[in-house]
């Protein structure tokens, strides 16, 4: 009787890593989905979320000056709170972007045989850097407002460019210039 | 096999070009030329018109230069200072002959900047302008409140 116990946990616990691996296996790293969601991912951060002008504009100081001269008491109470918003969701949607780009990496050196361990510390040190500093940046404006660390901010960025850098290089075979002929703005349907 | 010709970046360009001579050197605000070029777009399909530039190239070309330039000028918007957005509604609403306290209620209600943003829009710019525009009015408001009755047309 403890025997057949035994075997039937056995069985079970063999049939839960099937069950394990085989959701693994659906999203396996370094498929399609991956690589086009760390393509959307850059497009993201280089576009729209690491442009200097725009980074510089959301913290930028001479709006602050600028309302607490125009319009003290509720309304700069108003802009506080508003800056507050689009600064945590920036810093949030980096933090997000960031991810994907991580998740790409982690697949891609699964399938590529000739890793430079350099690269791949440097890599590693950027993401966990980068991770470490949107959460603590999170926390900072959530709790000093936009405005109180602006160096914070700056190093975040071009933390953040670096690793834009070394993923654009990844991903540069997505880049439909080498595709050639389909590169014409014509399109065949 | 259907081929459908995409606009030549280079004829979009010429467009362009042609735009800002003839109708944007017109509009001097970055405003006044995104309130335009969002009036040049269909609601329902998202495509831009303009019968006299689709005369001088083509209605596909004409689309893509507007809506290049509706970018751009999201863009200047998008990164301009808080004053300076402040002092361009102000212009914008002294040119559309409305009442000042008629004007701000009816953007604060209608929140019409919502519609003149362009297809494909990063999602955080356009949080950003919104809130430069809530803040804007707001800071129009307080002026206008600030005025003895009598002074606010």
């Amino acid at each position: 009787m403890i025997q057949l116990i035994f075997f039937l946990f056995v069985g079970a616990l063999l049939l839960s890593s099937l069950f394990f691996l085989a959701r693994r296996g659906s999203r396996a790293e370094g498929n399609a989905q991956v690589l086009v969601e760390a393509r959307q991912a850059l497009n993201a951060l280089q576009a729209g979320l690491l442009p200097r002008e725009l980074v510089g504009r959301i913290f930028a100081d001479d709006d602050r000056e600028y309302v607490a001269s125009a319009a003290p008491g509720p309304l700069y109470e108003l802009f506080l709170k508003e800056r507050k918003k689009v600064a945590l969701s920036w810093v949030n949607q980096v933090h997000t972007q960031v991810l994907s780009l991580k998740r790409f990496h982690l697949g891609a050196a699964r399938f590529y045989t000739r890793l430079s361990l350099r690269t791949e510390i440097e890599v590693a040190w950027h993401f966990a850097a980068l991770l470490m500093a949107c959460r603590a940046l999170q926390l900072v404006v959530y709790l000093g407002g936009p405005f109180a660390a602006p160096r914070m901010v700056g190093t975040t960025a071009a933390v953040a460019s670096r690793v834009c850098e070394i993923s654009e290089k990844s991903l540069a075979f997505l880049n439909p210039v080498q595709f050639g002929p389909l590169a014409d703005r014509s399109v065949g349907l | 096999m259907t081929v459908i010709a995409l606009p030549r970046r280079m004829d979009v360009q010429q467009a362009r070009e042609d735009l800002s001579r003839r109708t944007l050197s017109e509009i001097v605000r970055p405003l006044d030329r995104l309130i335009y070029l969002a009036s040049m777009r269909d609601y329902n399909t998202g495509v831009y018109h303009h019968d006299g530039l689709a005369s001088r190239f083509s209605d596909e070309v004409a689309c893509e230069a507007l809506a290049d330039c509706h970018r751009e000028v999201f863009h200047q918007l998008v990164v301009c200072p808080l004053e300076d957005l402040v002092n361009q509604l102000e212009a914008y609403r002294k040119s559309t002959h409305t009442g000042p306290r008629e004007f701000l209620t009816a953007w604060r209600r209608l929140e019409p900047y919502r519609v003149a943003v362009p297809v494909e829009t990063d999602p955080l710019g356009a949080e950003f302008l919104f809130s430069n525009f809530k803040i804007a009015l707001a800071i129009l408001e307080a002026r206008l409140d600030s005025l003895p009755a009598g002074l606010t047309a």
